[in-house]
C-alpha cells in the first residue's frame, strides 16, 4: 500500500447549527484513487471540499479537527489558501470551462500562479496538460475555439486538463461523470487510471460500479459519519458493516 | 438476509434464484435416494425413471443459468447479493454433476445379478446412506444459511472416504474369490467411486455455502479418509 498523503483527524464540519461531518478519521494514500460513496447529503462532498478548503467560501461553515497533507495541517490560519488550491485541484459534477478559448482555459491557471512566463512555456503546458487529459488529439487544431463549444465529455476532460495544468499533487473529483454518457464516462475512467500514476485522486461517486472500477480504497459515509473504509474489493464483496452492505446492495431506506 | 431491497423485483428475482437452487437440490436428493434404492434392491424397473429425472435436473441447471445471467446484467449485484448469485451458479453445477453420478449408478443396475450377496451390498448401502445424509444436510444448511452445519458436512467427507475404502475392499475381496464375478464387480466398483465423487461435490457445495455466508473461503485442507490407490 502506498504512503498516506492526506490524513483527517476528528474532522467536524458545521453549516451554521447543522453538523455535516462527525469526527471523520480518514487516510488517503498517495498515487491511489479513493472513492467516497453514500446517499445524498451524507457528507462526502463536504469532506472533499475540506481538502482544498473550498468550505472557506461559505460564511456559516465552521471546521474543527485536522486535515494534514504530507503531515502539514492545512486548516492553519496562516496557510496560503491559493497555493493549497494549486496543490489540490478540483473537478466538479457539471463541466464548467471558462467562457474562453480552449487554450486560455488551460493557460489561465499557470499564468496566475506564475508558472508560465513566456508564450512558448505556456504552449508547452497547454499541450502537456491536454495530452495528459487525453484531449490533445481531439482539439489540437482548434485551440482558439471556445471551450464551451466542446461536447460534455470533452468539456470535462478540459476541466481535468485545467486542473492538472498547475501541476497539482491531489485531484478531487465530485461526481465527474454524472452528466456524461457511457463512452465519455469510460474515457474519464481510463484517464483516472492513468492520472493515478502521478496524482492522489479522491472521487465522489453515486455509481457503485464506477467506484469498483476506478478506486483502490472506498469510504462509505452516512449522515455525516464515515461508517466504513477499506480496500475497494473488500467493501464491495464482503463489507464488515451491515449499513455499508445495505447501501451497496440497494436495501437502504 | 438483511432488509429488503428498495427495488422489489430485485428482491423477488434473488428469492426466485434461491428457490430454484433449493428445488434442484431436492430433485437431486430424491434421484440419489432412488438410484441407491435401485442398486440395493437390484430393481431394474426403476432405471428409466431415474434416468429421466436427470433431464429434469439438467433443465433446472439451464434455468438457473438464465436467471443468473439476467440478474448479473440487470442488477450488477454487490456484496451478499453477488455472493448469493455466484454460489447459486457453483452449487447448481455441483448438483448437476451429482445428478449425472446418480444416473450413472442407475445404469449400473442393469447388468447386476438378482442374487448379490448381502455382505457385498451392505457396505455400499452404508456408504450410500451417508452420502444421502450429507446431501440432505448440505441442502439444509443452504436453506437455513447455517455456516456451522455446512462446515460440519465439509469435515464429515472424511467418513465418506473411509466407507468408500471399505466398500471397495469388500468388492475387490469378492472379485478375488472368483474371476467370474469380474463383470458385475466392475460395475459395483464404479458405483462406489461415483458415490465418493458425489461426496466431493457435496463438500464443494458446503464450501460455496460457507463463502456465501461469511464472504471468505474455508481455510486449510479438508480432512481426508483412507483412499484406494487409483
Amino acid at each position: 500500500m502506498n504512503e498516506v498523503k492526506i490524513k483527517s483527524n476528528n474532522l467536524n464540519v458545521f453549516y451554521g447549527d447543522k453538523q455535516a461531518l462527525f469526527d471523520v478519521n480518514l487516510d488517503l494514500n498517495e498515487k491511489e484513487v479513493t472513492a467516497l460513496i453514500g446517499p445524498s447529503g451524507c457528507g462526502k462532498s463536504t469532506f472533499i471540499r475540506c481538502i482544498n478548503r473550498m468550505n472557506d467560501v461559505i460564511d456559516i461553515c465552521k471546521v474543527t479537527g485536522n486535515i494534514e497533507i504530507d503531515g502539514v495541517e492545512i486548516n492553519d490560519e496562516n496557510l496560503d489558501v491559493v497555493s493549497l488550491r494549486e496543490r489540490v485541484g478540483m473537478v466538479f459534477q457539471k463541466p464548467n470551462p471558462f467562457p474562453k478559448s480552449i487554450y486560455d482555459n488551460i493557460s489561465y491557471g499557470p499564468k496566475i500562479h506564475g508558472k508560465g512566463e513566456t508564450k512558448s512555456e505556456l504552449d508547452e503546458i497547454v499541450e502537456r496538460s491536454l495530452k495528459k487529459a487525453a484531449l490533445w488529439e481531439e482539439v489540437k487544431d482548434r485551440l482558439d475555439e471556445p471551450g464551451t463549444g466542446l461536447s460534455g465529455g470533452q468539456q470535462q476532460r478540459l476541466c481535468i486538463a485545467r486542473a492538472i495544468s498547475v501541476n497539482p499533487e491531489v485531484i478531487l473529483m465530485d461526481e465527474p461523470c454524472s452528466a456524461l454518457d457511457p463512452i465519455a464516462t469510460a474515457k474519464i475512467e481510463e484517464l483516472i487510471d492513468e492520472l493515478k500514476k502521478t496524482y492522489t485522486i479522491v472521487i465522489v461517486t453515486h455509481s457503485m460500479a464506477q467506484a469498483v472500477r476506478v478506486s483502490q480504497k472506498t469510504g462509505f459515509f452516512h449522515l455525516g459519519k464515515l461508517i466504513e473504509v477499506g480496500k475497494t474489493e473488500k467493501i464491495f464483496k464482503n463489507p464488515d458493516n451491515k449499513m455499508t452492505q445495505d447501501y451497496i446492495t440497494g436495501r437502504f431506506g | 438476509m438483511s432488509n429488503e431491497h428498495t427495488v422489489k423485483s430485485y428482491e423477488e428475482e434473488l428469492q426466485f434464484l434461491v428457490d430454484s437452487v433449493i428445488k434442484m437440490g431436492s430433485l437431486t436428493e430424491s434421484q440419489m435416494v432412488d438410484s441407491m434404492d435401485a442398486i440395493i434392491k437390484v430393481d431394474k424397473d426403476s432405471i428409466d425413471k431415474i434416468i429421466k429425472s436427470d433431464d429434469e435436473i439438467n433443465k433446472f441447471r439451464s434455468k438457473i443459468d438464465t436467471q443468473i445471467m439476467t440478474l448479473l446484467v440487470k442488477r450488477a449485484p454487490m456484496a451478499i447479493d453477488l455472493r448469493e448469485t455466484i454460489s447459486s451458479l457453483k452449487i447448481s453445477q455441483d448438483l448437476e454433476r451429482i445428478g449425472d453420478l446418480s444416473k450413472s449408478n442407475a445404469k449400473k443396475v442393469k447388468p447386476l445379478p438378482l442374487d448379490l450377496p448381502e455382505e457385498l451390498l451392505s457396505n455400499l448401502k452404508r456408504l450410500g446412506e451417508l452420502v444421502i445424509k450429507q446431501l440432505n444436510d448440505v441442502l439444509d444448511s443452504y436453506v437455513n444459511k447455517n455456516y456451522d452445519k455446512a462446515k460440519e458436512v465439509w469435515k464429515k467427507d472424511e467418513q465418506v472416504d473411509d466407507l468408500t475404502y471399505i466398500a471397495m475392499e469388500s468388492v475387490i475381496d469378492f472379485l478375488s474369490k472368483d474371476k467370474k464375478n469380474l463383470d458385475f464387480s466392475t460395475h459395483l466398483i464404479f458405483a462406489t467411486k461415483n458415490l465418493e465423487r458425489a461426496g466431493d461435490h457435496i463438500t464443494n457445495i458446503a464450501e460455496s455455502i460457507c463463502y456465501l455466508i461469511k464472504g471468505e473461503y474455508l481455510k486449510g485442507s479438508r480432512p481426508k479418509g483412507k483412499v484406494i490407490q487409483e
